[in-house]
């Protein structure tokens, strides 16, 4: 049975799904979590009717069977059940914790409070983006996970478990999508502030598809195109969002924020708005009021018209 | 009715009798995990195999096992003091040294399994990563 | 038959009508219940148990209502009722609350209550260290919850991972969460130590070690998990808040520090805490089981091997809540085989209570109505714990909503059932009324629908990708009708909950006593006649079954009529009788405390010392913390240790038995002994940590690391070894010469004073600020010191009560006590030189 056929019963479907795997460990969990989960309901339903029995019938049963029935029920079977239970699982783990294949893609990913900064290596050259990944399918992408403060974890249950982001530390994981599609991934451990808005999207494409997209990702910075778009590189430069942005190809070389070379072309704004005009409007002129607490000042003294400039630079930087 | 009020004096047992096996049990994880978390920082690295911590789980393994059967069957030989049998519920020195025979025994067994558990962790797994 | 020969009768004659008047006069005058406004003075068990139960019960209340406005706020998507901080301190307060608040302190406030009665105990050995232990419990709750309404409440969830707790939280709502918590720890402490001290020599004459209740098998099992498993969070407590507080960098990575080793000492501790919280409502069950199937309970022998077996392997799964930590998959895979094993014992339990059923015919009562409704709810939680176990399905499972279904499954089903159903059970027991039937089975459906419909769904909602302590989730998840299902079953368990405090606080002027003994139950808390006398027991029984009340003849008629021991109270005084650990033999009379307000100030003060702190008020902090030290100190010298009129005394039925005992064979003794088991397991705690950062880092002792001087921390350890020989030749010499004891004693305090001294000086130059090395060096010698510092003040004690003559060569339990400790000092002393000097230096 493969996890596939398990994922597609209906109900369990959802952008951010354990039950509807679209990677191999994310497979293998989900199959053995329906297994356990059948088997739970049998024991609980054996051991519930015994209990009820116990307690509802008129007959006083020989002590010597209950005794009988300690053994058997209480010891020999769970001993049973869970030594097979536990080998299983512990069979399992070499290939969940198995690190990325050397062909496939090497992205480091630090979770920053409360966004994503994702680099690829791209011919031994950084290349940073955020809130997103994508991904070749079938192969195995190894990530290095880090945080420079506090304690996050990446999570995209469609792929695989989560593995924790610890400051001071260097985790790793692995992801291996074995179907193309778009899956959203979460923040799981709390970080404080705007923990539940901390989220990114993976987009799986094939090899070809992949590498297309890898390569603009290393380009700098088309330059803006249109009056509006101009005008709005000129607001981003005059209130110094360049500060703690990088635009690359211009003079933008903040590292403080996300790298917005191609902001434009990712799937949301933020990991969260949709990626519109009006999404960076809305996020531009108070980050607090999607993320909470986000870092980011708001820009109140923006006057509409700059803003409305601003948002439609950033929205062509594709 | 049996007379059983021959037992052994009070000053002769005690209660950390039932905590032998279970303390080898603790003693034989954290032995356990301390030398692989010990082989994978300092002697090794996270791609590195397990090799001969395995066989030095194997030996804990064996010691603790080793330790909990001869607690199990001081234990046995305890329950089975004299000719009282089970629930041990009589207020006799007799049955308070079979009961205690008795729950020291059934500590031993759980403690073997925990053992083997913990000890199939080096079946399955054999490096760091 | 269940008597043996050779065993004590009971009187066989009873005394004249006009000597029983008497008796009972006596007895109600020395056991009295102070009045009006002395009431709070009250230090007996069944007061301050009854406020303390009723305390936690208030804490729970809050929690659940916490819980309410939560499930309101997630009810549907993009909810804005509450935003992120405010949605951050209500769900770390739930946790926290029902945690520390409520389901520790209300197992020990249940046992303080009902242990001495089950044990045929007058009260539990240390009255006033119950009542500081409840006084500290409510100020350090109250001021915890208070937070709340001034917006400064802790913000970091129950399990409070730094460094979000340390540089990247501002105010004061995580020092009120560790000073407030680590205060009510140490009341728990306290309590765990009088609890053990109560099954092991509080019990009836002739109740052998293979006769006690159930109950007590597990309180004695639980208490003694506390005390191994609160320590480390206390140590933890104090690396955090010296964090804080100083800027020792124990949990920042820049200064080589890990926070990792704040979740390895929270969970050390986290996870014990589950069984902690779990065991004693499984007591419960194994109290009432066997009164409502009439029958003993079988399997008498595999419940105490699951007790004692559940109780050790807990604390060898805490690494469970770190699967997801990057640690290398086989040290993950050892904490997941002990975490499959603790499902044996956990299972063995259960059909034992099952098999007592079947042997029985069961009356379905309330109580057994809960019962039921707890396995069921506790099995969906012990099979998802199964699950969650195994280290990939933990992989996804890990803090999502799956985890918060098995979690409540878990605590609502092996907790909270339980308690309301011995509530059902036992109230009868506090003011001799039963509550109704009626309301009781309304309460149970209401709760038990309720706690299905809202926690069954989040098993889903987690694996659809819900993670855990989010204050909103997007429409696009998909989410909102489980979440919305899980909203209204809240609201339909806490209907549940509301049903229950209605029968609790309507009137029941005009309700008929119950029976005595209601249930027909076989222990001996049942003697109690309704309503009850605050001597606890008439006459203290001598004990030859499991079920006293099923097989001793003519037993209730004898304990009422004064025909077992202690029947008088001849002297005016509380008295209980003192037994030895595995036979119950008597082995003295102890006269217990009566009422004081020492308890309470010294709670006071000793709050006082940790609220101040909290707001770095130091000056003030110290103040309070001098008065609780004094209090502390009049406390022990008025009435510890207090040398009787005469030797011994007649307890009845031939017996005669010493008032004074020293050693082992005190209670005393005992409590210091249990007392610096948690002391020492604290400071391991604290060696781990040393360890831990050796393994972990790289750069935690390097080259560059300035050495440490040999000279201090020698001299320091030499002096304290010396002090602590000189002590013990205090101890011996102190039976034989007056000048011999005074001689010893003033060596030791030199030698230790010189020692705490040398030990202060022995970090040298290393700033702790600097690295996590230098901290922990500064942190262990300075642990060491006080513990040097406090044997010195209880060398100077006893100086002083030789001098005062309250004790002498006979009478000699402050000087057996104060040696005990040193022994602990001396460990402490050399573990941390050797340490600090040796490793890895010499390595």
């Amino acid at each position: 049975m493969t996890g596939c056929g398990w994922a597609c019963i209906s109900g369990c479907d959802g952008p951010q799904s354990a039950l509807a795997a679209a990677g191999r460990d994310a497979e293998r969990i989900a199959e053995l979590f329906w297994w356990m989960g059948a088997g739970a309901l049998l024991v609980w339903g054996a051991v519930m009717l015994s209990a009820v029995y116990a307690a509802r019938s008129e007959k006083e049963h020989d002590p010597k069977l209950a005794s009988r029935f300690i053994v058997g029920g209480g010891v020999v079977f769970p001993t049973v059940v869970l030594t097979a239970l536990l080998s299983f699982g512990l069979a399992m783990m070499p290939d969940l914790l198995a690190p990325g294949a050397a062909s496939a893609p090497r992205i480091r990913v630090s979770g920053e409070r409360w966004w994503w900064r994702v680099t690829y290596d791209v011919d031994g050259r950084p290349v940073e983006l955020a809130n997103e990944l994508r991904l070749p399918v079938g192969e195995r992408a190894g990530l290095t996970l880090v945080s420079p403060d506090v304690i996050h974890a990446f999570w995209v249950p469609s792929l695989a478990g989560k593995v924790d982001m610890i400051p001071g530390r260097e985790n790793r994981m692995a992801l291996e999508p074995t179907r193309i599609g778009l899956y959203r991934g979460a923040c799981a451990e709390f970080c404080g502030g705007a923990h539940a808005m901390m989220a990114f999207h993976v987009e799986v494409l094939e090899r070809p598809a992949f590498d297309v997209w890898l390569a603009e990702q290393a380009r700098p910075a088309a330059p803006p195109e249109g009056a509006r778009a101009t005008e709005g590189a000129r607001v981003f430069d005059v209130h110094g969002c360049g500060a703690c942005h990088a635009v690359r190809g211009t003079h933008a070389d903040g590292t403080v924020g996300p790298d917005l070379t191609h902001v434009g072309g990712r799937h949301r704004i933020a990991g969260v708005l949709p990626n519109d005009v009006e999404g960076f409007r809305r996020f531009v002129r108070d980050p607090a009021a999607v993320k909470p607490h986000a870092e980011m000042p708001a820009y109140a003294t923006l006057s509409d018209d700059e803003l409305d400039a601003l948002a439609h630079y950033l929205d062509g930087l594709r | 009715m049996i007379d059983d009020t021959q037992g052994p004096e009070e000053e002769t047992e005690s209660l950390w009798w039932l905590t032998v096996a279970p303390a080898a049990w603790v003693a034989h994880l954290l032995a356990s995990y301390a030398t692989v978390a010990v082989w994978c920082a300092k002697v090794t690295d996270r791609d590195g195999a397990l090799g001969d911590a395995r066989w030095m789980v194997a030996a804990y393994t064996a010691v603790a096992l080793a330790l909990i059967g001869w607690v199990a069957v001081h234990g046995f030989r305890r329950h089975r003091f004299g000719e009282g049998v089970r629930p041990h519920e009589l207020d006799t020195p007799g049955d308070r040294h079979r009961f205690l025979g008795f729950a020291t025994f059934l500590l031993a067994g759980v403690s073997a399994v925990a053992t083997v558990y913990v000890s199939l962790v080096v079946v399955f797994i054999g490096s760091c990563q | 038959m269940k008597t043996a020969k050779g065993d004590v009768e009971p009187l066989e004659e009873p005394f004249s009508e006009a000597l029983q008047e008497a008796q009972k006069q006596r007895l109600r005058a020395a056991w009295k219940t102070p009045t009006g406004w002395r009431y709070w003075s009250a230090v007996n068990n069944t007061e301050v148990g009854v406020w303390y139960t009723a305390t936690a019960f208030g804490f729970f209340l809050f929690g659940g209502l916490l819980a309410l406005v939560m499930r309101v706020q997630l009810a549907v998507p993009d909810n804005t009722l509450l935003d992120a901080n405010t949605y951050d301190q209500f769900f770390t307060l739930h946790g926290s609350v029902m945690m520390f608040l409520f389901a520790v302190p209300v197992f020990e406030a249940f046992s303080i209550m009902v242990l001495p009665e089950m044990l045929g105990a007058r009260d539990l050995p240390f009255p006033r260290l119950s009542s500081y232990g409840f006084w500290c419990y409510l100020i350090g709750g109250v001021f915890v919850c208070g937070s709340l309404f001034f917006g400064q409440a802790p913000m970091g969830g129950w399990f409070m991972y730094p460094p979000l707790t340390t540089q990247y939280t501002e105010g004061y709502g995580v020092d009120i969460w560790l000073l407030g918590l680590s205060f009510i720890e140490v009341a728990s402490i306290a309590a765990a130590v009088e609890l053990i001290v109560g099954v092991l020599k509080c019990r009836p004459p002739g109740m052998r070690i293979n006769l006690i209740p159930l109950y007590s098998w597990y309180i004695l099992v639980v208490a003694a998990m506390i005390l191994f498993a609160f320590p480390p969070l206390i140590a933890g407590d104090i690396l955090l808040e010296v964090e804080r507080a100083f800027d020792w960098p124990f949990f920042d990575p820049e200064r080589g520090g890990d926070p990792l080793l704040w979740q390895h000492l929270f969970w050390i501790f986290g996870h014990p805490e589950v069984y902690i919280v779990f065991l004693p409502s499984i007591a419960l069950v194994a109290m009432i089981v066997p009164t409502f199937a009439k029958t003993p309970m079988v399997g008498y022998g595999w419940v105490v091997l699951a007790a004692v077996g559940t109780g050790f392997l807990s604390f060898g799964l805490w690494i469970h809540h770190m699967f997801t930590t990057g640690l290398p998959g086989v040290s993950l895979a050892l904490f997941s085989a002990a975490s499959e094993a603790i499902a044996i014992p956990t299972g063995v339990q259960l059909f034992c209570f099952i098999a007592t059923l079947l042997v029985g015919r069961v009356k379905m009562k309330v109580p057994m109505l809960f019962v039921l409704g707890g396995f069921s709810t506790f099995i969906i939680g012990g099979l998802t714990g199964v699950m969650v176990a195994l280290v990939p399905f933990d992989l996804q499972a890990h803090d999502s909503y799956f985890v918060v279904g098995h979690l409540h499954s878990v605590l609502i089903g092996g907790t909270i059932f339980p308690i309301i159903g011995a509530a059902y059970y036992f109230f009868p027991l506090i003011g001799g009324k039963h509550l109704s039937e009626k309301l009781g089975r309304l309460s149970f459906w209401l709760m038990f629908v309720g706690f299905n419909v809202t926690f069954v769904p989040m098993h889903l909602t987690g694996l659809l990708g819900m993670p855990r302590r989010v204050f909103t989730y997007p429409e696009e998840l998909g989410l909102g009708a489980l979440n919305m299902a899980s909203t209204v079953g809240a609201f339909i368990l806490g209907l549940g909950v509301l049903v229950f405090v209605i029968d609790v606080f309507r009137p029941k002027k005009n309700q008929p006593y119950a029976k005595r003994n209601p249930w027909g139950a076989g222990t001996l808390e049942w003697l109690a006649p309704m309503p009850d006398e605050a001597w606890g027991v008439r006459s203290i029984p001598e004990i030859d079954s499991r079920y006293p009340l099923w097989d001793q003849p003519n037993f209730v008629r004898d304990v009422d009529e004064g025909r077992f021991y202690l029947p008088d109270a001849e002297e005016g005084l509380r008295e209980t009788l003192v037994t030895s650990p595995v036979d119950a033999q008597p082995i003295q009379c102890l006269r217990v405390a009566g009422p004081t307000w020492l308890a309470m100030i010294a709670a006071i003060f000793t709050g006082g010392l940790f609220i101040f702190s909290t707001f770095h008020m130091y000056t003030p902090a110290l103040i309070s913390g001098a008065l609780a030290f004094v209090t502390v100190v009049r406390w022990l010298w008025t009435g510890t240790a207090v040398i009787p009129e005469k030797k011994e005394k007649h307890v009845g039925l031939g017996l005669t038995l010493p008032l004074y005992r020293s050693g082992p064979k005190s209670v005393g003794w005992w409590g210091m002994l249990i007392m610096m088991l948690g002391d020492m397991t604290a400071f391991l705690a604290l060696i781990f940590g040393y360890f831990f950062y050796w393994t972990a880092d790289t750069d935690f002792v390097t080259a560059d690391t300035p050495a440490l001087d040999t000279l201090w921390p020698a001299v320091g350890a030499a002096a304290i070894v010396g002090s602590w020989l000189a002590t013990y030749a205090a101890k011996r010499l102190n039976r034989r010469t007056a000048a011999g004891f005074y001689g010893a004693i003033a060596v030791a305090l030199g030698l230790g004073a010189l020692g705490s001294w040398a030990l202060l000086r022995a970090p040298g130059a290393l700033d702790p600020t600097a690295h996590v090395y230098p901290a922990m060096v500064w942190l262990l010698f300075g642990w060491s010191a006080l513990h040097a510092i406090v044997g010195v003040i209880m060398q100077l004690y006893c100086l002083a009560r030789r001098i005062a003559r309250r004790m002498d060569g006979e009478h000699d339990i402050d000087i057996v006590n104060v040696t005990l400790y040193w022994h602990f000092v001396l460990v402490t002393v050399v573990i941390t030189t050797a340490v600090l000097l040796g490793f890895p230096r010499l390595l």
